[in-house]
Order: C-alpha cells, then structure tokens, then sequence
C-alpha cells in the first residue's frame, strides 16, 4: 500500500517538475514576443498558457501515438507530426517546409561526420608544416 | 536564436511519453524537433493573439481575460 503511495508521490512530482520546465520555457517565448511586440504579459498569463501547453500536450501525444499506431508503426515519425497540424492550412505548410529543412540540416550534418575525420588528419598534419617552414 | 528560447528535445520527448498508453511507442529524432517547433509555434501564436486582443482593448498588458477570449480559436486550430 505504502509503495504504490511512494509511486504515485514520484509520478506527481515528475508532472511538476516537467509543468516547471514548460513554464519556464513559455515564459521566455512568452519575453521574446513582448519585447517584439512592446506589450508585457501578466504573470497569470505565462502560468495560463503554459498550463494550456501541458494540457495540449497529452491530446498531441496521444494524437501521435494513434497515428503511428494506424500506420502498423511503434515509432512515432515526422509524418505523424504532419498529420497533426493538419487542422490549420498555414500551419501544415510551415511545418511541412519545417521538416524539409530539419531533413536538410541532418544531411549535411552527416554528410560532414564522414568528413570530418579526414579534417583531423589535415589538423595534425598542418603544425608540421608550420615547423618545417619555421 | 530559436535554439536558445525553444522547446528542447528532452523536454518534448518527457512530456509525450508521460502520456503514451504503450510503453513500447518511441519518437523518431527528427519528429522530436519538428515537435519541439511545433509546440513553440503553440505558444508564440497564444502569446501573439493574447497581445492582438490586447491591443484592440487597448491595453499595454496581455491579461488572462483577453487569453480566455482567443483561447477557444487557438485550441481549434491546433
């Protein structure tokens, strides 16, 4: 009886600990767009939207967990992000150009893993150089 | 800019397998930062229409009141 106590204490303490980094993180989203914008956001605002924002969230993850799930898939992709800014035409677009570019990014990204080690050889073979010439 | 000020990665990854009903369910990478950009463009678009409603009451700060007004429109589009 007491352990499934100590569970649920743990479990309710991870939901504040997490409610504590979404506040924090709308608070400075929140300070970007006042500064943007020259109109301050009350306290009970940024506790407001962040609350939403930790509601929301269990809608979109279980969205996302359906959607996989329809797709015979346990690994939630990017098309199943897609299919949930599927309400809102403007959004889809941007998150869909979005991907595009994360996709591009990751590329490269790769792309200069396979390079780098051979940077490396360059870098150690460089000061040798140097020193001959020296 | 946005990696200063945006969702990070851990977050968003903690926050949806609070709430997966199967333990097994996983989040590619890539949807992980795509999700992270989407649940900043929830919040930037709350803030940016509690200010627009804001400015049409012509006040100088975002209160829960006028929140509570754009709230319904924003949860439909999201």
């Amino acid at each position: 009886m007491e352990e499934v106590g100590a569970e649920e204490q743990q479990r309710f303490c991870q939901r504040q600990r997490l409610k504590a980094a979404v506040h924090y993180t709308v608070g400075c989203l929140c300070q970007e767009v006042a500064s943007d914008k020259q109109v301050q956001f009350s306290k009970q605002t940024i506790a407001a939207i962040s609350e939403v924002t930790f509601r929301q969230c269990e809608n979109f993850a279980k969205d996302l967990e359906m959607f996989a799930r329809h797709a015979k898939r346990s690994t939630i992709t990017t098309e199943d992000v897609k299919l949930l800014a599927r309400r809102s035409n403007s959004l889809l677009k941007y998150i869909t150009e979005k991907n595009e570019e994360i996709a591009q990014l990751n590329l490269e990204r790769k792309a200069k893993k396979k390079r780098k080690p051979e940077d490396g050889n360059k870098d150690s073979l460089e000061p040798d150089v140097d020193v001959g010439e020296q | 800019m946005e990696e200063t000020s945006g969702f990070r990665k851990e977050l968003v990854s903690r926050l949806l397998h609070l709430h997966f009903r199967d333990c097994k369910t996983k989040v590619s990478g890539d949807a992980l930062q795509l999700m992270a950009e989407f649940l900043r463009i929830f919040v930037v678009e709350a803030a940016a229409r509690g200010v627009c409603q804001a400015q049409a009451e012509d006040l100088d700060v975002v209160n829960v009141d006028q929140l509570e007004k754009v709230l319904p429109q924003l949860l439909l589009d999201f």
